[in-house]
């Protein structure tokens, strides 16, 4: 008994090299939660901001100096596309702690637990990025997802926190119930032998033709489970309402570093794992990915609400990224899903930073606050200007590039339509991008120019910065993206 | 000082973006700073263009001061700038419009000066930069910038319905570009397949002619269709063109120039750089339609700009009618088509910008534009008066002005391909002499009222602005040799890009028709001493017939070669 304790102690020391920045970040947290809380007293809580971003940043150093390698009885594996994606979520995560700081602030609601648990999930997400295990990547998603939702109901006195965040826990949990029940029925499809990604590809293409029907069940549910995380349509009904109640850090959060790490694991999952038995999945997922690109670009054109109007913009956006998971060729899939979510992370960021900033002041809520930004603040509207084209995909913008990337490849794959549709619901998508610009230019301002605080001119001008550099540096971005790949 | 060279084409391109740089430096109310300091930097600019002029090599039909510099190598991207005689045309013609844009603005807008000469100066290296690229990638990129500042230019200082005008037309020509450039990808990945490199220059897109011509005839009409809206909706040829009524009208003074000048001519210049030389046959496939829009166009602009009341909206409408005759040369598909087609799009540029500005001025004087508020403006306004006369003739065609040799050699060239449609042409013509000549009687002649005869007349700086647009339809109108000599290079290889041993049969036939003259035909073949001999010999027995089918036949003659 001692020597099978020994040795699975020994298994697990000897992969923990793989974790660090999982092991580090939960360290950290904890320790946070205590000792650390005592430390500051209440209106000292704000000190959390800064010290987490340098966690962050060290947390992003490890991932840089984590080898490649398999372990943990290859449920989780840490190579160029697990680093790649790692980086993004990282990014996400740093973008919305110092964007959370005035806001809290403002709101008096700044709490140790806040940023601890913006770490653990971002530990959920680092293990989800490198997930090769069927199990290791439900497990990653709960982590992710259950410390998200509490972060969705945050600002526990306001009604719509919290019924965001009930919203999103009750239709979470269901969703996983789903993804469960489809990763049993592939256990037992490839005949209960095994959950890792790989031999399931190898497992699968052996199944008799009778069983076609339960493979075919389980890949449709496994893929309604992870449609679900990534808010695609039709299992988006959550995203509108989990956006709009929750603070707006965590919309931004939401948008970014946890979709970062589920199309990581989408990319593993069908690109790797359910490779062989593509036929089952991908007219599925055609649908999804075009009824995510219309929907989402449809409704949002009515909306009123700026963090609707981002919220169903991004199931445009997670529509256009679910091509990369559709490419036939999933190595190139990554690495043009990947470059688009860089992109994609950079312009909502900036974009949210300056509707934090409004909000700020009482507003930014409504697109109607925008009224003659143009006048009262140029710097912000034009930075302001620039993510609404970028996201639009209007080039020389770096939104444009990674559009391009995407649909560059969907159509040597041969999703001709769906390109089309793609690229005909971007202009529609346009046109309510260009609606926030209206706002901002060619209607009067009201009331008076509020000066800015720091983190957020810098927070916008770096994304702005960015956006703007972006296609001209497209070589640089697309050598980094070529690192984003698997064996 | 300056030869023309690569370096000095960049410099004369981007200084109008360089110079927006600089004027966002300077403070908002130094009014005086930007109106000057924009015109001098688009006359500055315009001035190191006419060095091109003088240093094209009017003889050879080669991209001229070719150069390119690698972008994003993994994906075949670079660089890459250059101009045959077609681009030189378009090119300067837009540093030509470029100061006339500005100085009809000085007194016209009225707010927000900075933002106005910046987004100007911006949408110039933008529209600039669309005919000097030689890469497909930088042109989608050209070609969809430049519609962002045009849609401030309308949404900030246009009239009363700026921001419906301005969305439309964003979202036209964006839904045009994305299918554009869904062909461009889809020809891309087919050259990927045949060659094994990744390519997006101008040139191996040509190249890929002959193998685009061997796919499936539906692939082929799908690639064509995408272009064709794309450009189409720029043009705009009807069923595309309702955006332009709305965005013309809206549009502040300079906007409706920039707008009839130059960013409808991108949609032409698309198809004669694009559309025609890339997909040939898929062109011919479609010919019919494509003709039939072209002269649906040509009569319905016609018909219904005789019936506006709003001068712009006439204005605008006689925009439809004359790209029509513009599309109808090109669909030609012969030498003096698309030579005509190419003179009308330069003429256009010159004749309606000049009506524009003439519309535009009454408008600052008056705040209307109704036909029915004026009438004998020729009395309280004579230089005004003489100056709409000639931009009106030139507009429909009068002999010695510009538009009639643009208009006579379109028609030259319509009438040997398809003598029908010359003939329904000619009508659309006639109708435009008519709306034209009977908008400015109703304006300039008849009785004066008490408001209209205390306008003033045009200022010095109108006159000036004028003038060029003045000197340049009389001199095309006289001497248009030099365009002419400009074009015909570059036109004579398209015209071998798209029938293969066009010239070769062309003089052929002609040859024959002389030797048949005199009685002596067997001793034609012999005698010919064309270059490309083997297709002489090919096309002989048939020469007599409608060369552009006979010659078609590709199989002894390499693609795009001959000459």
């Amino acid at each position: 008994m001692t020597g099978f304790a020994q040795g699975l102690l020994d298994a697990l020391l000897r992969d923990t090299h793989l974790i660090t920045p999982q092991l580090f970040l939960m360290v950290v947290a904890t320790l946070m939660l205590w000792p650390g809380d005592l430390f500051f007293n209440r209106n000292e809580k704000h000190r959390w901001a800064p010290i987490t971003l340098v966690v962050l940043a060290i947390t992003a150093a490890l991932i840089g100096r984590t080898p490649d390698g398999e372990g943990f009885s290859r449920m989780f594996r840490m190579d160029g596309l697990t680093r790649g994606f790692e980086m993004l979520c990282v990014l996400g995560t740093a973008a919305t702690v110092a964007l959370s700081v005035k806001l809290l602030n403002g709101l008096k609601q700044q709490t140790v637990e806040y940023y601890a648990l913006i770490l653990f999930s971002l530990a959920g997400m680092l293990f989800l990025c490198g997930a090769s295990d069927l199990i290791s990547v439900y497990f990653s998603l709960e982590l992710m997802a259950i410390c998200i939702y509490i972060l969705v109901a945050y600002l526990r006195d306001r009604a719509t926190s919290v019924e965001a965040g009930v919203k999103y826990f009750l239709l979470g949990a269901f969703s996983s119930g789903i993804l469960v029940y489809g990763i049993s029925l592939l256990y037992g499809a490839a005949g209960g032998t095994t959950t890792n990604l790989a031999d399931l590809n190898q497992a699968l293409a052996l199944t008799p033709t009778t069983s076609n029907l339960l493979v075919f069940s389980g890949v449709l549910m496994v893929l309604m489970g992870m449609a679900f995380k990534v808010a695609a349509v039709p299992f988006h009904m959550w995203s509108p309402d989990a956006y709009e109640g929750a603070p707006t850090p965590i919309t931004m959060f939401m948008a970014t570093a946890p979709k970062a790490a589920a199309l990581a694991a989408f990319l593993r999952v069908f690109g790797a794992g359910l490779h062989g038995v593509s036929s089952d999945w991908v007219l599925p997922l055609c649908y999804i990915a075009g009824a995510s690109m219309i929907l989402g670009n449809v409704t949002a054109v009515r909306q009123e609400s700026m963090k609707r109007l981002l919220a169903y913009s991004s199931i445009a956006h997670v529509g256009y990224m679910l091509l990369g998971v559709l490419s036939g060729d999933p190595r190139a899939g990554a690495q043009a899903v990947w470059l688009y979510m860089l992109i994609y992370i950079v312009m909502n960021t900036g974009a949210f930073a300056v509707v934090i900033y409004l909000q700020g002041k009482g507003e930014g809520e409504r697109i109607e606050d925008f009224k003659g930004l143009g006048r009262k603040h140029p710097v912000l509207a034009f930075a302001m200007m620039v993510f609404m084209l970028s996201l639009a995909g209007i080039p020389p913008l770096a939104g444009f590039f990674g559009k391009f990337y995407l649909f560059k490849l969907a159509i040597e794959q041969g999703f001709v339509t769906l390109t089309v549709i793609a690229l005909l619901t971007s202009a529609v998508g346009a046109y309510y991008y260009l609606g926030v610009v209206k706002e901002m230019y060619f209607r009067e301002p009201e009331g008076e120019a509020v000066p800015m605080g720091a983190t957020s001119v810098f927070v916008v001008t770096l994304a702005c910065a960015l956006v703007l550099v972006a296609t001209a540096f497209g070589p640089w971005l697309v050598d980094w993206a070529s690192k984003v790949t698997w064996v | 000082m300056f030869t023309a060279n690569t370096t000095l084409m960049l410099v004369a391109t981007f200084l109008p973006l360089l110079g927006a740089l600089v004027l966002l430096l300077v403070p908002k109310d130094q009014r005086r700073v930007f109106e000057i300091g924009s015109l001098l930097v688009m006359i500055v600019s315009f001035l190191m263009s006419a060095v091109f002029w003088f240093g094209y090599d009017r003889a050879s039909d080669a991209v001229q001061w070719a150069q390119a510099w690698n972008w994003i190598p993994s994906i075949g991207v670079k660089f890459s700038v250059g101009m045959d005689g077609i681009s030189l045309l378009l090119w300067l013609l837009t540093t030509f419009i470029g100061p006339i844009a500005i100085a009809c603005s000085f007194s016209a807008i009225t707010e927000r000066h900075k933002e106005y000469y910046i987004w100007m100066l911006v949408l110039q290296t933008a529209m600039l930069g669309v005919f000097i690229t030689q890469d497909m990638f930088l042109f989608y990129l050209f070609w969809e910038v430049m519609l962002v500042p045009m849609y401030f230019l309308i949404a900030i200082w246009g009239g009363p319905q700026k921001l419906y005008a301005a969305i439309k037309l964003f979202l036209y020509t964006l839904a045009g570009g994305v299918l554009m450039l869904v062909a461009i990808l889809a020809i891309y990945f087919l050259q990927h397949k045949t060659t094994g490199v990744y390519d997006f220059s101008l040139a191996s897109f040509h190249a890929m002619a002959p193998v685009i011509a061997q796919q499936t005839k539906t692939y082929q009409i799908l690639l064509a269709l995408a272009f064709f809206i794309g450009f189409a909706i720029k043009v705009p040829m009807f069923p595309f063109h309702t955006w332009l009524p709305d965005a013309h009208v809206q549009a502040p003074t300079a906007g409706s120039v920039i707008l009839a000048a130059i960013l409808l001519k991108m949609g032409t210049y698309g198809f004669v750089r694009f559309l025609l030389p890339i997909l040939p046959d898929a062109t011919k496939m479609l010919l019919k339609p494509f003709l039939i829009l072209s002269l649906i166009g040509i009569i319905y602009g016609a018909l219904v700009a005789m019936i506006q009341k709003d001068m712009k909206k006439l204005v605008a409408y006689s925009s439809v009618s004359h790209l029509g005759i513009c599309m109808l040369g090109l669909f030609a598909l012969n030498p003096y088509g698309i030579k005509g087609g190419m003179f009308q799009m330069i003429n256009h540029g010159i004749s309606t910008s000049g009506l524009f500005l003439a519309v535009g001025i009454v408008y600052e004087r008056r705040h209307t534009r109704m036909i029915a508020d004026f009438g004998g403006l020729s009395k309280s306004m004579p230089v005004y008066a003489t100056i709409f006369m000639i931009m009106t003739m030139s507009s429909l065609g009068l002999p010695l002005l510009n538009g009639f040799i643009g208009e006579g050699v379109v028609l030259m060239g319509a009438f040997q391909a398809f003598p029908w449609a010359a003939v329904v042409a000619t009508l659309g013509i006639i109708l435009g002499a008519a709306y034209l000549l009977w908008m400015y009687q109703r304006v300039m002649f008849g009785p004066i009222t008490a408001v209209n005869e205390k306008m003033e007349d045009l200022n010095l700086r109108e006159v000036l602005y004028f003038a060029p647009l003045v000197v340049t339809a009389f001199w095309i109108g006289m001497y248009p040799k030099p365009i002419m000599d400009v074009m015909d290079a570059p036109v004579r290889k398209l015209v071998e890009q798209i029938t293969p041993g066009y010239h070769a049969a062309q003089s052929l036939a002609a040859q024959q028709a002389v030797a048949a003259k005199l009685g002596m035909q067997g001793m034609v073949a012999p005698a010919h001493h064309e270059e490309a001999a083997p297709a002489g010999h090919e096309a002989a027995p048939a020469g007599h017939e409608a060369p552009v089918q006979e010659a078609a036949a590709p199989e002894t003659h390499g693609h795009g070669g001959g000459h």
